[in-house]
């Protein structure tokens, strides 16, 4: 059982996460177009107004500006959201065991951070995974848009840390436990593309290159339909 | 009662089937778009406002049923996505999904069936312009 987990279903799960990763970005890029050329953008407009205004309205626009953003608005929500989205790619890439593996099958290793800081980065994400379930459980506005698709996605996500604390810390049986965190892992890492977990390709899209009021930057492009 | 025209909502929805459902998979159900929404914050923060809850149970549950509704089940939508939602487009979601775009592409399958909503605030007694739009 774990030859097959460690050798075909790895490479089933990296083959089914970088091909959907790709067809999910290739899918998203058809469906836009290059932006025409606008000369008067909101910024542009902003920078023409801008000597109309005392620096108090200057400094207060800012301040409303701030307001309106999600840590602004949610600053628990926000904090806790960044840091779960901190570990959840800091701590699987850059864990020693994990590079010791990349090692055995690759013959590189890329930077390790110490095992006493991937196993509180852990516990931590785990906190973070639980203050989620927890939100979806007793807060109404989460409970009104929460199925049990969420649920499992949360599991799915939050299960490889946790079967990879146990083996960390050898708690039950070690190779049991480490067969269940391998497959958990390729079940989080093939999942992606396709489920609700593609929120990872689907921000970094369309915050990056649609250009919209909340985009990083001007963004050059646009939907088509 | 009006039979509805499933043939031409599954063509319409097939239109901007590819982004639509890109966008309902890329939700999170995270709510962090429930405050963003003024309707929102002034019912009381009743979620049946939140701009995602909208999106979901309005175009969401027409893709999930392939478009294979009855007037009733539209007719029932219609007051989530006139009454509950004004496309203002001040509503923010971190991964950037168009929740007015969609609610108003809900809209335009309603439209093409016939139904539409009014605003009550804007043409006086609600259940009467609402009963004169279903006859009329
Ligand atoms: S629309 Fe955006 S902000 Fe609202 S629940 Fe979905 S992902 Fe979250
Ligand atoms: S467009 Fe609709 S959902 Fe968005 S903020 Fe305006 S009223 Fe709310």
């Amino acid at each position: 059982m774990y030859d097959l987990a460690r050798g075909p279903l790895m490479w089933a799960a990296f083959i089914i996460f970088t091909g959907g990763v790709i067809y999910r970005s290739v899918q998203l890029f058809m469906l836009t177009r290059k932006k025409d050329r606008s000369f008067y953008t909101s910024q542009s407009l902003k920078k023409q107004d801008s000597g109309k205004y005392s620096s108090e309205e200057k400094k207060l626009e800012l301040l409303v500006s701030f307001q309106n953003t999600l840590i602004g608005k949610h600053p628990v929500m926000a904090l806790i959201s960044t840091v779960f989205h901190f570990c959840l790619f800091v701590v699987p890439v850059f864990l020693f065991a994990h590079n010791l593996v990349l090692f055995e099958s690759w013959g590189f290793v890329l930077v390790s951070l110490p095992d006493s800081v991937c196993d509180i980065l852990t516990i931590i994400f785990l906190f973070c995974a639980v203050f989620f379930l927890v939100r979806r459980l007793v807060v109404p506005k989460v409970q009104a848009v929460s199925t049990p698709y969420d649920f499992l996605l949360l599991l799915i996500t939050a299960a490889p840390f946790l079967t990879g604390l146990f083996a960390y810390h050898q708690w039950f049986d070690y190779n049991t436990v480490l067969i269940i965190h391998i497959l958990a892992g390729e079940v989080m890492v093939a999942a992606i593309p396709f489920t609700k977990l593609g929120h990872m390709v689907f921000f970094f899209f369309v915050r990056i290159l649609i250009g919209s009021e909340y985009s990083f930057g001007r963004g050059s492009r646009t939907w088509i339909t | 009662m009006k039979t509805v025209d499933t043939k031409k909502i599954k063509d319409m929805l097939k239109m901007k089937k590819a982004r639509m459902k890109l966008s309902l998979s890329a939700c999170a159900s995270c709510s962090i778009c429930a405050e963003s929404c003024f309707l929102f914050m002034s019912k009381d923060k009743d979620p049946q406002y939140m701009p995602s809850y909208k999106v979901v149970n309005s175009l969401g549950k027409l893709y999930k049923k392939r478009g294979k509704v009855d007037r009733l089940f539209l007719e029932k939508m219609r007051d989530l996505i006139w009454k509950n939602c004004v496309l203002c487009e001040r509503c923010y979601c971190p991964f950037g999904i168009d929740i007015p775009g969609m609610i108003a592409f809900a809209r335009s399958i309603c439209r093409s069936q016939g139904i539409s909503g009014v605003y009550p605030h804007t043409l006086g007694a609600p259940e009467e312009e609402y009963s004169k739009n279903e006859t009329g």
